[in-house]
């Protein structure tokens, strides 16, 4: 196999063309027939001369969900002292309708990179499966990991370009790199902002509610780990479109960890309740 | 959305041999914000009459005051309860009498006749009767219900059997749902009196 | 204190309810086939039973031919809530008619009634209606739009399944045909209606109303009987369902027994 491409340093022009399908430098096919200069795919859009304004028209007056599929959702990360703690919940929603109850919106992009899911989807997991092709071909290209920087400024200029297109998603990347945990939201505004507590979805002003009265920079892994839980759990209580299991994750210096998945509804909820109800009863004896 | 699904909530009810269950969840919400894990929308009437309403919560509450009076003048006047089928055209004429500003609830009736036949009866917010033999449903998951119920349901049941199958097809159901859940009770009518069971069910 | 008549009480609200943006809900609605034949010596009208709430059929086997007397029935089509109460009204309204006049009533009277209040209410009272009913001037068939107007024929149809129905009576009526073959006709057009219109389904109820004998047939045709159902049935053992509390309550007529008791010394004398 010709290696060559892995000297020239961003070689957006190693696309070749094998008969129909759009392949990548490593005769990958890309999934779609034409390729934007930064190296992203690209979706058809309407043809003429203003795509963006044409497809507003076109969806105005449909049902929201048309285009919202995942809208109520609750996901939030924090960086504390031990790295990057992400808990999410599971529930799809279509309407007040509930699609699935067991939908995975931790998105694994690669080893040390994790993404989050809120809003669209198909949209999520399309672009982030993408972002880590290209996480993968910049490894090769450069011989060592991406930022997380790098890797949220890749999407987010991605999603800018289809600004106005209907994309919708609301995005936590996260990981560890040669400066230590990180963390970036990324929306289909374009917006990126970097910073150490984010929570995205329907359901983020209960699980914010609960994560800046608990949270400090010093927390132990343990307690880290049960405040994102708790988060997501009061979310799901009082906002009728999360619900579900919740998911956490941990995000170490040697990559990340699935650290739990527990029926929130049903299982967290009974016992939380029996615990306080302890805690109750100590409180009364004493 | 509609006005119907502003708080959320359902109800189901269902036949068996000499009883019928009516369940109900317990959710109170605006849209979908959760406010209160205990709303009730079913009320005793009588001993073997039970009303069950979904819709929008102060409209629950005004008809529900409203065929409480109905119900005590009626039987102050006649000196005898209502019988299940009488209640209903009661209901029904309520409801249509404001038939061009109407309440925003659909109702669900569940009793005993006299002779301890099963009446089911459930109502559009115009008031349009529909009576069955098998079971009824109304709410936010009247569509999930349906299935459920269509499953599950088998006739001449029991009371312990029929709280099985009509707690099943309640819970089953709301799994479907956003805005309907945070518990259930259900009711059991037979002629030896009403028990009445709090489910543990999803709080999400 | 009871005047009777509709009460416009919480218009207001509702209205602002709509400017705020919630959508008023939908009534249920029977998107149906009803129609009717004369026949030699009587009537035969037919109807479907299907109810239905938006996309869903809440209902699979209602009744759609409504009791005006014993000699007339109507079969209604429309806002549910509408057909029934117009009908219901209109049959009390003649049941005192015939208590205080001792004849049979009529079925001009019946019709001149009902369109009399289909157009005071300028159609906001949406029932169509396929009226039918044979008195001392032999069999009549009528039809009544929801604003009031209507139609004298032989044979008619209504509904959202009236073309599927109205197809089948333009092929095949004929003048002076038999009960049965009119039985037959009318079977066939509701069948129409109900395979070929997604607002109307379920079976063919009939009604055949001759001199001096009414007949209301449920079921005449089982159009959709249930596919399948599981031969076992689902079961679920006692305890599957987890249960936080219970509570029974016997009936309170045997915890209290409450008697009147009327005071001699309190007379009524307010």
């Amino acid at each position: 196999m010709e290696l060559g491409f892995l000297d020239r340093p961003h070689g957006a022009g190693g696309v070749r063309v094998t008969g129909a399908a759009l392949v990548d430098e490593l005769g990958y096919s890309l999934g779609c027939d034409r390729m934007h200069p930064t190296g992203a795919p690209v979706l058809t859009a309407p043809p003429g001369d203003a795509p963006a304004s044409f497809l507003t028209e076109a969806f105005r007056g449909q049902d929201d969900h048309a285009l919202k599929f995942l809208h109520g959702t609750t996901t939030l990360a924090f960086v504390f002292q031990g790295g990057v703690v992400v808990a999410v919940d599971s529930r799809a929603s279509m309407g007040q309708y509930i699609g699935s109850g067991s939908v995975r919106k931790i998105i694994e992009i690669n080893p040390y990179l994790l993404g989050t899911m809120a809003g669209g989807a198909a949209d999520c997991s399309f672009w982030e499966r993408d972002l880590g092709r290209r996480c993968r071909l910049y490894e090769l290209r450069n011989k060592e990991r991406i930022s997380v920087a790098a890797a949220s400024k890749l999407l987010a200029n991605t999603v800018y370009g289809y600004k106005g297109m209907g994309l919708s998603m609301g995005t936590m990347i996260t990981g560890w790199d040669k400066t230590g945990p990180n963390l970036f939201y990324v929306d289909n505004d374009g917006t990126r902002l970097k910073g150490h507590k984010f929570s995205v979805g329907s359901g983020s002003t209960y699980a914010y509610g609960v994560l800046d009265q608990g949270y400090h920079w010093d927390l132990t892994v343990e307690d880290a780990l049960e405040l994102g839980r708790r988060s997501i759990f009061h979310a799901t209580h009082r906002d009728a479109a999360s619900g579900g299991f919740i998911n956490v994750y941990h995000v170490k210096e040697d990559g990340w960890v699935n650290i739990s998945h527990e029926d929130s509804g049903m299982t967290k909820y009974y016992e939380y309740k029996a615990q306080s109800a302890a805690v109750d009863s100590t409180a009364m004896e004493s | 959305m509609s006005i119907l699904e502003y708080n959320g909530g359902c109800v189901v009810a269902m036949a068996g041999k000499e009883c019928v269950a009516i369940a109900a969840d317990r959710r109170l919400g605006i849209q979908l914000q959760t406010l209160a894990c205990d709303a009730n929308r079913v009320f005793r009437m009588h001993d073997k009459l039970f009303l069950g309403l979904t819709g929008l919560m102060t409209d629950i509450t005004s008809l529900h005051n409203s065929f409480d009076f109905k119900l005590n003048m009626y039987s102050m006047r006649e000196g005898r309860l209502m019988s299940p089928q009488t209640f209903s055209s009661l209901v029904a004429s309520t409801l249509y009498e404001k038939r061009f500003g109407p309440y925003f609830s659909e109702p669900v009736i569940a009793g005993l006749n006299k002779d301890n036949t099963p009446f089911l009866c459930a109502m559009d917010l115009l008031g349009a009767a529909a009576y069955a033999d098998d079971f009824v449903v109304s709410g936010t998951c009247a569509e999930s219900l349906f299935g459920t119920c269509e499953t599950f349901y088998r006739p001449d049941l029991g009371p312990d059997d029929l709280f099985e199958t009509i707690s099943q097809a309640m819970l089953s159901a709301l799994d479907r749902d956003c805005i309907s859940g945070w518990g259930v009770t259900v009711h059991i009518i037979t002629p030896e009196g009403v028990t009445a069971k709090s489910l543990k069910a999803r709080m999400d | 204190m009871e005047r009777g008549g509709f009460s416009f009480d919480n218009c207001v609200r509702n209205a602002m309810l709509e400017s705020a943006g919630y959508q008023p809900p939908k009534a249920r609605k029977t998107g149906t086939t009803i129609c009717g034949v004369i026949f030699e010596g009587g009537v035969v009208l037919g109807a479907d039973t299907r109810a239905t709430s938006g996309n869903v059929v809440f209902e699979k086997n209602c009744e759609k031919i409504h009791y005006i007397a014993p000699n007339i029935y109507c079969c209604g089509a429309g806002t549910a809530a509408d057909t029934e109460n117009t009908t219901g009204l209109i049959a009390s309204q003649l049941e005192l008619h015939r208590l205080s006049t001792g004849r049979e009533s009529r079925v001009i009277t019946s019709l001149t009634m009902l369109k009399q209040m289909l157009f005071k209410y300028q159609g906001h009272v949406s029932a169509a209606l396929v009226l039918g009913g044979v008195d001392l001037k032999g069999p009549h068939l009528y039809t009544v739009y929801p604003h009031g107007s209507s139609d004298s024929l032989p044979y008619v149809t209504m509904g959202s399944g009236s073309l599927a129905a109205m197809a089948v009576f333009e092929a095949n009526y004929k003048d002076n045909l038999t009960e049965e073959e009119a039985k037959l006709l009318v079977k066939q057009a509701i069948s129409a209606g109900i395979f070929n219109d997604l607002g109307s389904g379920g079976n063919v109820n009939l009604c055949v109303i001759k001199k001096g004998k009414t007949e209301v047939i449920k079921g005449y045709a089982q159009e959709n009987p249930r596919k399948y159902r599981r031969p076992a049935g689902y079961s679920f053992p006692t305890g599957t369902t987890s249960v936080l509390e219970s509570k029974f309550q016997r009936p309170v007529s045997e915890i209290a027994v409450v008697t009147e008791v009327v005071s001699e010394s309190v007379s009524m004398e307010t």
